[in-house]
């Protein structure tokens, strides 16, 4: 018997077994073989050659089926090889990298913290993204669900009049629900622990039909249930159900006393309904009085419509363009031209903050790239010290592949560390971004969920092939005989040194881009918080207080009870001055109304839409807003009084073309019999929707005139006034006891909530900015020092030579110099292209604000110098005796 | 050849295969003849159920397969024991000297059950 392994026949079968795997032939071989050597057997036995071949057949039993079982255990057994070795090599590169990494403790820590901070704030800042953004609505027809809002000339505007909602419902076809919702107010609730004022939203019933999710517990309220003179019923939400009602399944049918009517709870809603905080609400139905029915004026419903399936949303709109087209023409001036807009819901609801986002996500992209770029040269700077390592085992037969291999399963080891590490610097930033203080719908449900996981994961695999696939490729192509013949040292240094000097450039001209645009918006913010409001916004404190129709039901007493509760607030020691306005400033926007000036016939420009509010006689005074002409409200502006107005000066120039007004009259144009009042005051513009918005023109009118169950009452304070509340909750309950005063905030506070979100941008951005610079310094820093010790020997010769200590310095310096300003050429050059992006985002600058431009750039070059003269400053110790010796 | 009626027990082709290759290695067809030879046709293995048992003592590791010439010159599949399939055979060696030493002491016994 002969045992040469090696043996497998002529050469060309190995490729044909090649070609129809080794598995078939090599069953069919051995079968062959058996039946052959029974056939000789037998023929040596003296049976003829055929009768043997069928009596070797029978012997051996059934062929074929055998055959068959034998193709299948073969198969079997090449995967389970193949798969075996490929997980040898793999376990092979993993032990052999993690031993590397392990060799180089500095590296590994610098590398994983820079990735696992890169990481990090990517899978936060996406985590939030996904669920503000990607995350699809929850309700059960969410695409066909559409924000309308009428047309009015460019703009549209935000609400609907009760009597064009009506209209539209009743006569609309492309729609299988049209809901309306009418802004939220703190009602209070009683019977059910302390009364406290809990957000309710006043909804239609088309509003659940539109927006539908099955309810938790009970039902929703219909058509029937949502009119004038019907019984009170109420959804509640399923936290406010968690924290009142414990959970209670018995809630439903329950009646407890909502803004001082008793009402019954027919339903939970799940928590899905709640797109941002309160969690705890309740819906009750709008059920609008009969008169409401027919004002076509003042902008109040929030409307949306479930689209009929097969719909088109073009052809539906249309159809509410012919419903709405007459209604323009008969109340023109109203705020709107007859066009219908609408926008998907999810559009809607994310509002701009989409932009914001996704520039936030752009940043922090911004900075995980320069820190896969450092990581490239670090990976880079550590290749060339492993340049003989590498040879070795080229020489030793390793193929290119296995080396390539090799260094991105190192590669991969570093992604993965940082992608572990990273998760933890998500967690911390996740936890962070959704205590934020700025209202975005939905962030309160970012987390660190499978998709984000999965994102994370993904990034790393990304970044490690970034980083890791030059340095890789570089180490592949390494010439062999010449790296071994000069002893493992760098045999092509110069073009590996241009190569990490181009990557320290690009990380230059992506820090950059970043600084460039987080500069940008960081001097817009300034800009926008440095504009006047208009009035004084110190120690101002605003408390909202609405008395109950069920309790109050004559309006002249609510307007006395209120007198009264002024009364004892102004008499609260501390306390400077109070007014009210039933909707103050900066906490929410005035109402909608048309002012009409006498003599116009409500078509040509002498009617404009302003922001209207009621105010006490005090209210001026108290906010020390300007009066410019004329005389504020007094206690004599009685119901009985002639009646007055005040405007702001802006509103004074569009109806009058001037601010000398005092004596004319105008009115609200929606009214039949138009009443008219007599402007006896002109006071100052004030920014009362928030900085970002032109100030509004303002219609005030006194709150003896126009009764209104609610109010919020702004308090001046003679000290600091936050400490007064105890004192002015015991005022108003000595007035009513059962009144709960709600939305207890300051001006100040109101002021930060509307600039919130744009400080928290800010923030975000000059921290962002600040990690790409330091990164970018790191970058700057690797190269030089690396460049310096690359030239050790020759600095040394330079410096035997008789070339100065400073001279030699600056050589060194210049390389820095040279990165950074041909990094910062190049990088203004792509952030003038990038910055057009922030065009909708800037305010008060130019995206092409010299200021950025030149301070970014000077910080980069600076820097540049900075990182390159700490490497440099090693020049002069170099002991020129010993680094001639070392070469 | 004679018939004989004895079926191979389950799993007892697996041992036969082992002890055979523990005298070294050897092909599908010297296996088949060999268990013929040495057991004097007493048992009737169906010549083709063999390969099947190989291919699946290969795939567990007891043995190993190499391709060599036989004396004629004929390529031929050599099956050779593996250290992992030698401790296989000791550890069935045990097992069924244990099995066939109870049955042979319940064949021989001298007194009634009970």
């Amino acid at each position: 018997m002969a045992h040469d392994g090696d043996d497998r026949g002529p050469a060309w079968r190995r490729y044909v077994r090649f070609w129809r795997g080794d598995a078939t032939g090599d069953v069919n071989d051995e079968l062959a073989f058996h039946l052959e050597s029974t056939v000789d057997e037998l023929v040596a036995g003296g049976m003829t050659r055929d009768a043997a071949r069928d009596a070797a057949r029978r012997k051996f039993g059934d062929v074929d089926g055998i055959q068959r079982t034998l193709y299948t255990l073969s198969r079997r057994r090449e995967r389970d090889m193949a798969r075996t070795e490929w997980l040898d090599a793999l376990k092979h590169d993993l032990v052999f990298g993690l031993r590397q990494l392990r060799k180089t403790p500095a590296f590994t820590t610098v590398a994983v913290l820079t990735l696992a901070l890169g990481i990090g704030a990517n899978s936060a800042i996406f985590s939030v993204v996904h669920s503000v953004l990607l995350r699809p609505l929850p309700y059960a027809n969410a695409e066909r669900i559409l924000r309308l809002s009428e047309r009015n000339g460019q703009g549209s505007m935000c609400c609907l009049p009760f009597g064009n909602f009506y209209r539209w419902k009743s006569q609309a076809r492309g729609f299988e629900a049209l809901g309306a919702t009418w802004g939220i107010r703190p009602w209070t609730m009683t019977g059910q622990g302390e009364p406290t004022p809990i957000a309710t939203v006043l909804a239609s019933a088309g509003y659940w039909k539109a927006m539908f999710i099955p309810p938790v517990l009970g039902r929703y309220y219909t058509d029937a249930e949502d009119r004038e003179g019907a019984a009170p019923v109420a959804v509640i939400s399923y936290a406010l159900w968690q924290s009142r009602f414990n959970g209670d399944t018995s809630v439903v049918g329950k009646v407890v006393v909502l803004e001082g009517r008793p009402t019954t709870i027919i339903g939970v809603a799940p928590s899905a309904y709640i797109l941002a905080p309160p969690a705890e609400q309740i819906w009750v139905p709008l059920a609008p009085p009969a008169w409401r029915l027919n004002d076509f004026g003042d902008h109040e419903l929030s409307v949306y419509g479930l689209l009929a399936p097969n719909a088109a949303t073009v052809t539906a709109v249309r159809q509410l363009e012919q419903i709405e087209m007459p209604l323009a023409r008969e109340h023109p001036n109203m705020g709107y031209d007859g066009g219908v807009i609408a926008t998907p819901l999810v559009d809607s609801v994310v509002g701009d903050q989409r932009t914001r986002l996704y520039l936030l996500l752009g940043a922090v992209t911004l900075v995980l790239l320069i820190a896969c770029v450092n990581i490239a040269n670090l990976l880079l700077a550590r290749a060339a010290t492993r340049n003989g390592e590498i040879a070795i085992r080229g020489a030793l037969g390793a193929t290119r592949g296995r080396i390539v291999t090799q260094m991105l399963v190192e590669s991969l080891l570093l992604g993965v560390a940082g992608a572990l590490v990273g998760l933890g610097v998500a967690v911390v930033g996740i936890r962070f971004l959704v205590t934020a203080p700025a209202r975005i719908p939905r962030l309160q449900y970012a987390s660190l969920d499978g998709t984000v996981i999965g994102f994370t994961l993904l990034l790393a695999l990304i970044c490690a092939v970034t980083f890791g696939l030059v340095p890789a490729i570089r180490a592949a192509r390494l010439d062999l005989q010449q790296t071994l013949r000069d002893g493992g040292r760098e045999s092509r240094g110069a073009a590996r040194e241009r190569l990490r000097q181009a990557l320290v450039i690009g990380e230059l001209c992506i820090a950059q881009v970043l600084l460039i645009g987080a500069g940008l918006l960081i001097r817009s913010s300034i800009a926008l918080e440095a504009v006047p409001v208009g009035f004084d916004t110190h120690n101002l404190l605003g408390i909202s207080i609405s008395l109950p129709q069920s309790r109050y039901p004559d309006p002249a007493r609510t307007e006395n009870t209120f007198q009264q509760i002024e009364a004892a607030i102004a008499a609260v020691p501390g306390v400077a001055s109070v007014g009210r306005t039933q909707a103050a400033p900066i906490y929410t926007s005035g109402w909608d109304w048309t002012a009409m000036r006498e003599g116009s016939n409500g078509h040509d420009d002498g009617a404009a839409d302003s922001d209207m509010r009621f105010v006490s006689p005090s209210y001026f005074a108290t906010l020390g807003l300007r009066l410019l002409r004329g005389r504020a409200f007094t206690v004599a502006d009685g119901p009985e009084a002639p009646r007055v107005a005040i405007v702001s000066k802006g509103l004074a120039a569009r109806l009058f073309g001037t601010a000398d007004v005092l004596g004319r009259r105008i009115s609200n144009s929606g009214a039949e019999d138009p009443r008219w009042m007599e402007i006896v005051g002109v006071v100052d513009d004030m920014h009362a929707n928030g900085l970002k918005q032109e100030a509004p023109s303002e219609l005030y009118m006194p709150a003896t005139q126009r009764m209104n169950p609610g109010f919020t009452f702004l308090i001046r304070g003679k000290v600091p006034v936050a400490t007064l509340t105890p004192a002015i909750r015991r005022a108003v309950a000595s007035v009513d006891p059962l009144i709960a005063p709600s939305g207890v905030s300051t001006m100040d506070q109101a002021l930060d909530r509307t600039l919130a979100m744009d400080r928290f941008t800010r923030w975000l951005l000059t921290l962002l900015g600040a990690t790409g610079l330091a990164l970018a310094v790191v970058g700057v820093y690797g190269v030089i020092a690396y460049f310096v010790t690359q030239r050790t020997h020759e600095l040394g010769v330079r410096l035997a030579l008789g070339a100065s200590g400073a001279s030699l310095q600056w050589f060194v310096v210049r390389q820095g110099l040279v990165l950074g300003v041909v990094g910062v050429a190049i990088g203004g050059a792509l952030s003038l292209a990038a910055a057009r992006l922030l065009e909708t985002l800037v305010f008060g600058i130019t995206t092409h604000d010299p200021v950025t431009f030149a301070v970014v750039c000077g910080l980069l070059s600076v820097v540049a110098v900075a990182a390159s003269y700490v490497p440099a400053r090693r020049v002069t110790g170099i002991d020129p005796l010993e680094a001639l010796r070392s070469s | 050849m004679a018939r004989s009626p004895i079926d191979l027990l389950q799993g007892t082709l697996d041992l036969i295969v082992l002890k055979t290759l523990s005298w070294g290695p050897m092909h599908g067809f010297g296996i088949a003849r060999w268990i013929q030879l040495t057991t004097r046709d007493a048992l009737q293995v169906e010549e083709g159920s063999l390969y099947p048992a190989l291919y699946r003592m290969e795939n567990r590791g007891w043995i190993k397969a190499q391709w060599a010439l036989t004396e004629n010159g004929r390529r031929a599949k050599y099956y050779r024991l593996t250290s992992l399939g030698r401790r296989q055979l000791v550890a069935e060696t045990k097992a069924w000297d244990a099995l066939t030493g109870a049955i042979g002491r319940i064949m021989t016994a001298r007194r009634q059950p009970g």
